[in-house]
């Protein structure tokens, strides 16, 4: 075993000698929550919109379902849907399971709560008037939905933001769902959970390296976003 | 609804928990018609208001539009979004420039959207507010951007809820006018107040709403409009 000071320095020779492998497995987790990200968030901005714009039965016990579901900790959606996705299991014909696809699905189930109830926040704190002032201005209501999504825009970011720095840094599904198959389902939170087990942490600290400059990129955004905007009297 | 047809409600309910707010309510509006809406706070003007507008479902009531009939409210909703313009209290401004609000009224392509934001822009004398943001605005401008906005969406009936509630004198001078200018183009207007004497050279016509009830008033200031065609409210059946 290497000392941690030979271990940072390898680390950094990857990272800036350009690594293939390294680079490789960076890309795969970018691709996999970059799609998780985009497949989730037009439905959970529907939903969050509902939640917050519609009175029907059953809204307040949706609301708090979702704020559960947030705390549903990532083995748990991996062990669900693994058994959804295993040969025997109900969708086993589909043959996802050590899939990027099967990633992207897990990430897509962590996602989703996040955005509900962070955009049903934001679009809560929307004025009511903006939505009656679009329709009454004649827009249709595709045209009233986007401009209400508009004007929420600073808190959907975060949103946005918050459910990327979830996934992306997620472990337990991708492992279970993706199978941790080299330059396939290899992203960075599963290759860092190998590489440490088999004691080479250089690449683990590397890919750490990433995902915390990651984790204050997405911070920093956040921080600028939040406050922004003028709101309405 | 054709420019120049009527615009008519009958049976009008709506009740919220056990208060009844409106109760059986008629009414009728004839073009070129400018009329105001009174009664003590609370009595049900802004909900008649957004009723109308197609912004709140009442308990029942029929709706004719020009020569259309729609039974009920959930048939005429998108006609009368369509038709007919509500004008909150405080106007709810988009968070964007005075031209950024100005466009939403003018919806997707339009030839001679330019055009009509510079005329816009004019009629309220805020030319120079153009790329203002428009929540930095003092209550009179954003009280006549909201006017200038709602005039580029050209609706036939413009629904105004307490215009110049919360404005000096100065601008209520100017809210005034550009009334008086949107009246004289045609469209038909009502203007919820319970502090009527301030439009009482505008408007033709009265009602006051009291305990769910319309009734129709002689205005004070009769003779001083022209083109007063109104024909007055009826009551419900009593
Ligand atoms: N959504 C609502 N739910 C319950 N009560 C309401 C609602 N909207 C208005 N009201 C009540 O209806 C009454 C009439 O309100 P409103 O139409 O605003 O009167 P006005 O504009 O004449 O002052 C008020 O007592 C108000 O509290
Ligand atoms: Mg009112």
């Amino acid at each position: 075993m290497t000392s941690l000071a030979e271990a940072t320095g390898h680390a950094l020779d990857l990272l800036l000698a350009g690594d293939a492998g390294l680079w490789q497995i960076i890309a795969i987790s970018f691709k996999v929550s970059g799609s998780a990200i985009l497949l989730a968030t037009p439905p959970a901005l529907l939903t969050a919109f509902v939640l917050a714009y519609l009175r029907f039965p059953g809204r307040r016990l949706l609301i708090s379902l979702f704020s559960t579901l947030l705390s549903v900790p990532a083995v748990v959606v991996g062990l669900t849907l693994y058994l959804l996705l295993s040969n025997q299991g109900p969708l086993g014909d589909w043959r996802l399971l050590f899939t990027q696809s099967a990633m992207v699905m897990g990430q897509v189930v962590l996602a989703f709560p996040i955005l509900v109830a962070m955009g049903h926040a934001a679009l809560q704190s929307v004025d009511k008037r903006a939505w009656e002032t679009a329709r009454t201005l004649g827009a249709s209501l595709l045209r009233a939905f986007f401009m209400v999504l508009r004007e929420a825009r600073f808190g959907l970011l975060a949103a946005l933001l918050a459910a990327y720095g979830r996934i992306i840094a997620e472990v337990g599904a991708s492992m279970m769902l993706g199978g941790n198959i080299l330059d396939y389902t290899r992203n960075i939170p599963t290759a860092i959970a190998l590489e440490t087990s088999k004691g080479e942490f250089a690449q683990g600290i590397a890919l750490g390296a990433i995902l915390l400059l990651l984790a204050f990129t997405l911070n920093g955004i956040l921080q600028h976003v939040q406050g922004k905007g003028v709101p309405s009297t | 609804m054709s420019r120049g047809g009527h615009f008519h409600v009958a049976g009008l309910r709506k009740r919220f928990g056990r208060r009844l707010l409106l109760d059986d309510v008629e009414l009728h509006l004839h073009e070129t018609s400018c009329t105001l809406l009174t009664g003590e706070n609370g009595a049900g003007k802004s909900t008649l208001l957004r009723i109308l507008a197609g912004l709140e479902k009442p308990d029942g009531g029929s709706f004719r539009l020009g020569r259309r009939l729609y039974p009920s409210w959930r048939k005429a909703r998108r006609s009368l979004q369509k038709a007919v313009m509500y004008l909150h209290q405080q106007p709810y401004l988009f968070d964007g420039s005075v031209e950024y609000n100005l466009r939403l009224a003018l919806g997707g392509q339009r030839e001679g959207q330019e055009a009509l934001i510079r005329t816009a822009l004019q009629w309220i004398d805020m030319e120079s507010f153009r790329e203002t943001p428009a929540r930095t605005l003092s209550g009179g401008e954003r009280q006549r951007l909201a006017l200038a906005r709602a005039w580029l969406a050209s609706p036939e009936i413009m629904l105004l809820d307490e215009p110049t509630a919360n404005l000096d004198t100065e601008s209520r001078g100017r809210t005034l006018e550009l009334l008086r200018g949107l009246r004289n183009q045609g469209i038909v207007l009502v203007i919820a107040s319970h502090d009527p004497h301030h439009f009482e050279e505008l408007a033709e016509c009265r009602i006051d709403l009291h305990n769910g009830r319309l009734t129709h008033l002689a205005p004070r200031g009769a003779g001083t409009v022209q083109s007063a065609k109104v024909i007055p409210i009826r009551q419900g059946y009593a």
